[in-house]
């Protein structure tokens, strides 16, 4: 469909920066547009739980001053955007610390804000504390979930809410609602966006990334939040590329792996569907002159325990002083992590440790020889609301399973459409690369999905 | 849930001072099962003796 024939809350970040740059779009009247799409349709889904609709049109205002003035900040500037609760913004900190003070701009917010987006608020997440929120929904299908935790970011961005949304992954966080909502989701290398004023789940597991309607949108964010920041210890001093050089379709020579005894041992657990649309992704990376190459990675199996385990001890280890309250007043899934973490002993944490080096290891040998690697993201499209029960997500963090072998190898991870349900419900397929080569990623999903463009569905919701 | 998981949990939790809320142990019985259980098999990997987690580095600083 041409720009000038969408409806201006379903632009794409990229083309409606590219409007605002050229003057043809002013930030005022693409907010407005995006406020009145809230207005409109975030009743049926309950994604917003702080609209921060008056701040967000002064922001607007003033980006559009400013880029009158011939100062035009970049491809961020004057776009509305929206953030999981779990990252803390000034005057509104996470609800999930709960027990705990926030630290103002979380450091992805701040860095959104000075590349000139404008805040329209705070996302709903899994597990907040408090009086029961509304789940948030599918907008393919109020009747199905978005997928979690960042369950607010998967419907506002599908629905057109919001251009682009941060979202955090320890498990999957990102790539799971990305998936369920036919989203370009991103959980880039640990440690390549900073985690300062992200409240805490697992130190060494928590990703925070883009979510967005098309790769290229994934890549502006990523510029705009990506680089070392001194208040989080964990952050990279590894120089930053520019993701947007990753945009161009070619895939030729590039070696995909296929991790096919992994995705044998989960197959069990994956619908035939997902499987056959994630072959036939993979076929189309052949197809555009891909090499595709099957690759052992001997440890997966024990991957998603591995990082299970050190994220229920790091949550125990992060929830210690504020145990007693969560367990009076958490949410279940909270509570149940906190069971979990002190039923494991050190030997089993140091176990999940050196497992963690055992797969990382293994994977350096695999990208010796492979650009990135192909797999499913999930077991199949997203549930009925009716059929999820409240700690469900557990059991998938301890089985063999799509997401948690990338947070604990940070490798980073590119999670994009590649068909629908007969019930038209979006299935995924993720794009693993090696660490901080979140380029190759961006231009692998870009190419399938040029050529694919399954990002020109969108859910019917009104 | 499991007698000796049951116990093992009571006691670390009376440890920290903390108790269950009630219901969880019955909600989250099979949960727990089921992590206790594949806790065993992540211990089945041969590792080397030398093959180690992440380790304290002196030049870490934490900033």
């Amino acid at each position: 469909m041409a720009i000038a024939e969408k409806p201006l809350h379903y632009l794409t970040i990229h083309e409606a920066q590219q409007l605002i740059r050229s003057r043809k779009l002013s930030p005022v009247e693409l907010t407005s547009a995006v406020l009145e799409r809230i207005s409109a349709v975030d009743g049926k889904l309950h994604a917003f739980i702080n609209l921060k609709a008056e701040s967000a049109m002064s922001e607007a205002r003033a980006a559009e001053a400013e880029i009158a003035r011939g100062n035009w900040r970049g491809p961020m500037h004057g776009i509305p955007v929206a953030v999981k609760d779990q990252l803390d913004v000034e005057g509104a900190p996470a609800r999930v610390r709960q027990f705990t003070q926030g630290v103002g701009d979380a450091t992805a917010v701040r860095k959104l804000r000075e590349a000139g987006a404008v805040m329209l608020g705070k996302l709903h997440m899994s597990s907040m504390p408090g009086p029961e929120l509304p789940l948030p929904r599918n907008p393919w299908n109020t009747g199905h979930i978005t997928g979690g935790s960042s369950t607010g970011s998967g419907a506002s961005v599908a629905a057109g809410l919001c251009l682009g949304s941060l979202g955090e992954d320890t498990a999957g966080s990102i790539r799971n609602p990305s998936a369920f909502c036919g989203l370009a989701g991103l959980k880039a290398t640990y440690g390549r966006v900073s985690r300062y004023g992200l409240a805490p789940l697992s130190w060494s597991l928590d990703h925070c990334g883009p979510m967005a309607r098309v790769v290229e949108d994934t890549a502006h964010m990523l510029n705009a939040i990506a680089g070392h920041d001194p208040k989080d210890p964990t952050s990279s001093t590894v120089p930053v590329a520019d993701y947007t050089s990753a945009l161009r379709e070619d895939v030729k020579g590039l070696v995909v792996g296929v991790p096919r005894d992994y995705i044998n041992e989960c197959a069990s657990r994956t619908e035939s569907l997902v499987l056959k649309l994630v072959g036939a992704a993979i076929d189309e990376f052949k197809s555009l002159g891909a090499r595709v190459e099957e690759v052992k990675i001997p440890t997966l199996n024990l991957a998603t325990i591995a990082n299970a385990v050190i994220y229920y001890n790091e949550f125990w280890a992060a929830h210690k002083s504020d145990a007693a309250g969560v367990l009076k007043t958490g949410a279940a899934q909270r509570r149940a992590r906190i069971y979990l973490g002190l039923l494991t002993n050190s030997a089993d944490y140091i176990q999940a440790q050196r497992v963690r080096s055992r797969v990382r290891a293994e994977f350096a040998e695999v990208f010796k020889k492979v650009d990135c690697l192909a797999l499913p993201c999930q077991t199949g499209p997203a549930p009925l609301v009716k059929d999820v029960g409240p700690i469900d997500t557990l059991f998938k963090h301890v089985v063999p399973e799509y997401n948690g072998p990338f947070n604990l190898a940070g490798l980073p991870t590119l999670v994009i459409p590649c068909g629908f349900s007969e019930n038209n419900l979006p299935i995924a397929l993720q794009l693993v690369g090696e660490p901080f080569d979140e380029v190759t990623v961006l231009r692998a999903g870009y190419t399938y999905q040029q050529h694919m463009k399954w990002y020109e569905r969108r859910p019917e919701i009104q | 849930m499991d007698k000796l998981i049951e116990q093992c949990l009571r006691a670390l939790l009376a440890r920290e001072g903390l108790e269950p809320k009630a219901g969880d142990l019955e909600q989250f019985a099979e949960i727990i099962e089921l992590y206790v259980g594949n806790l065993k098999i992540l211990h089945s990997v041969n590792l080397g003796a030398e093959e180690l987690g992440p380790v304290f580095r002196p030049d870490w600083t934490g900033k």
